[in-house]
């Protein structure tokens, strides 16, 4: 053996305990990377997971919110239609109890007691805007006078309106039991 | 038949903008309530603005337009409007002069009363008492509104005052005793009306709600009538059916403004800013119609709305109102530019009969002093957020840091609410409890040891330990 491959040798003998200090570091150095990736790597996994899950949860959350307000809101439409058909048909009702009563009171003209009723409301027409009054039949029954810048009307029909809003609440009893 | 209603006269001299000028008429006042029938047979309402020897002014609600003078025959009443009273009124809709919106028949009643009514004799007001909850958190537990009381919202044009009053309307209840509300929204645009029928829809359908809708372009006359029908179909919902009622009015500003416009058609001398002279008379005669009466069931509470004109809290109808009412709920730009609905300005809000309506036997034990600590702490978390714009939040004491905790935890926790969740009285002081335990116990002086120990409130370790 040469002096120099003795040398060599010695040289390798000595840097052994470095090389294996160095190669157990790595080692060390390697698994401890491996297992923080590792642990890393579980962690995010576990957030993503974790976040995949939230999410469903709020889009599930969501769903239903959204639905609940979707139902609530066709409650109160169906509600709000059924009100409105209510209502529509009362105001029929009402309608139809005054178109009734002015025809009733328009067939007054043709009874025995008209002549009578007749000469009162123009006795009536005269009191409210002085003898000097004009006053006209009117077409539907009654009179109507006129006075300079004044006017009575006393035709049947107006009167008949005009008893049916004193009337009041009377006619709820078209709805109401 | 009064000879008054039944004489129509038909010399009308002028028409100019809303307003006739009838001539030939002879005793006819201010006020009064005028039927107009056009030559077509059509019909419109009046009021009278000024009468002066043979002629009178009438302000056409409907308007002249189409208006032919030749045709024209007007009836006056013989008196100011009067309109039916009675439950009839329940779930209804309809216009500021209270004709029905809804396609239903006109509302019907056994009874009719002036609209102008007629304030309560002051020797028989009974005391407000019991509280009105209206399912806002941090309205009931902050400024409970007591049955009777009148108490103003102050807000902002831009704040969601409108959202609040209709959420107020939908939600408040009176422990389980017969309740009604009477919403009159004045100058509204449609797209405000028609939000706020959908807001109050359900309880319409229940019955509990008349809702008087006055828009923007109706006629200014008809704004002045609209907070006088709901009162007055209020005050016999109350009086006569034994029901408390809540009276929402929102926006008192457009009210007044009406009432500035009329009072200039009728020639008046204008007072502050161009307001009548008689503003707070005005408003006292429409804020005193609250109340309760000795001997009687039913209350009339009052909770009006009015925005302040470039958030001016002096400009002359909050300023009025603020004399007549008893305390207000104060919404702020800020709290609203953090997100928070309702944006209660909690430090600048009061009501000043909430004694009379909270705390033990009329809510829960311990409300008024959760009450108290939270605006306490409040106004000390005020204090020391302006501290931290000076030296940062590092530099703050730990115990300031809780405080700054505890704001954020008031704000998003305890006053932040959906627009559409009624949130009980319970819940709400729960959730002043958990805001108030972000402080160290020593902080929170003025509620009972009992209570805190029964809640668990800590002192910190790190009370005061420098970091």
């Amino acid at each position: 053996m040469t002096s120099r491959a003795q040398a060599l040798d010695r040289t390798t003998d000595a840097l052994h305990p470095v090389r294996a200090g160095l190669l157990r570091e790595a080692h060390a150095d390697a698994e401890a990377l491996l297992s923080r990736a590792g642990r890393e790597a579980d962690a995010l996994l576990g957030r993503a997971r974790a976040e995949a899950r939230a999410l469903l949860e709020e889009a599930r959350r969501q769903g239903e919110a959204e639905g609940a307000d979707a139902a609530r809101d066709l409650l109160v439409e169906a509600r709000r239609k059924a009100r409105s058909r209510t209502l529509a048909a009362r105001r029929e009702a009402y309608e139809e109890l005054r178109r009734e009563a002015a025809e009733r009171v328009r067939e007054l003209r043709a009874t025995g007691g008209y002549a009578s009723l007749r000469k009162r409301l123009e006795h009536r027409a005269r009191a409210l805007l002085g003898p000097g009054a004009e006053v006209r039949e009117h077409a539907d029954g009654g009179v109507v006078a006129r006075a300079p810048g004044r006017r009575a009307d006393l035709s049947l029909t107006a009167l008949a309106d005009r008893a049916l809003d004193r009337t009041g609440a009377e006619a709820r009893s078209l709805w109401e039991p | 038949m009064s000879p008054r209603g039944a004489i129509e006269y038909t010399s009308v001299r002028e028409l100019r903008g809303p307003l006739a000028i009838v001539a030939g008429v002879t005793g006819i006042g201010w006020d009064e309530y005028v039927r107009i029938t056009l030559a077509s047979g059509e019909l419109r309402h009046g009021v009278v603005l000024d009468a002066d020897r043979d002629l009178a002014v009438v302000q056409v609600l409907e308007g002249t337009a189409g208006m032919d003078p030749e045709g024209v025959r007007a009836a006056f009443a013989g008196g100011p409007l009067r309109v039916p009273v009675g439950t009839d009124w329940l779930g209804r809709v309809c216009n500021g002069r209270g004709e029905p919106l809804d396609g239903g028949p006109p509302v019907l009643g056994f009874q009719d009363a002036e609209v102008g009514g007629a304030p309560i004799n002051p020797v028989r007001r009974e005391p407000p008492s019991e509280p009105v909850l209206t399912g806002v958190g941090a309205v009931d537990a902050l400024t409970t509104l007591v049955r009777g009381q009148k108490l103003p919202v102050f807000s902002v044009a831009g704040l969601p005052h409108l959202e609040l009053a209709a959420q107020i309307a939908a939600q408040a209840t009176a422990a389980g005793e017969a309740f009604s509300v009477v919403f009159a929204g004045m100058g509204l645009t449609h797209a405000d009306a028609s939000f706020v029928r959908d807001a109050l829809e359900e309880r319409s359908a229940a019955g509990e709600l008349v809702l008087l809708l006055n828009t923007a372009d109706d006629p200014v006359i008809e704004r002045i009538l609209t907070p006088r029908i709901a009162l007055t179909v209020a005050e016999h919902l109350a009086f006569a059916e034994g029901r408390h009622v809540l009276v929402v009015m929102t926006d008192m500003t457009t009210y007044a403004e009406a009432l500035r416009e009329v009072s200039a058609a009728r020639g008046e001398i204008p007072a502050r800013r161009a307001y009548p002279g008689y503003l707070y008379s005005d408003l006292a005669s429409l804020y005193e119609r609250c109340g309760r009466i000795r001997g009687r069931p039913g209350s009339v509470t009052v909770l009006p709305v009015l925005t302040m004109p470039a958030g001016d809290i002096t400009h002359p109808v909050p300023d009025l109102t603020g004399y007549i009412t008893e305390g207000q709920i104060v919404l702020s730009p800020e709290t609203h530019a953090r997100g928070v609905y309702p944006p209660l300005d909690a430090l600048s809000s009061l009501s000043r009969l909430m004694r009379k309506g909270a705390g033990p036997g009329r809510t829960r034990d311990d409300h008024l002093d959760v009450a108290a600590q939270l605006l306490a702490a409040l106004a000390r978390a005020r204090q020391v957020r302006d501290l931290a714009d000076l030296v940062g939040r590092s530099a703050l004491s730990p115990t300031d840091r809780r405080y700054l905790d505890f704001d954020e935890a008031f704000l998003r926790d305890f006053a932040d609410q959906r627009s559409d969740e009624p949130r009980d009285l319970d819940t709400a002081l729960e959730r002043g409890w958990r805001a108030l335990l972000a402080l160290p116990r020593s902080e929170l002086s003025m509620l009972p040891v009992d209570l805190l120990d029964a809640h668990g409130a800590k002192d910190a370790p790190d009370a005061e330990a420098p970091r």
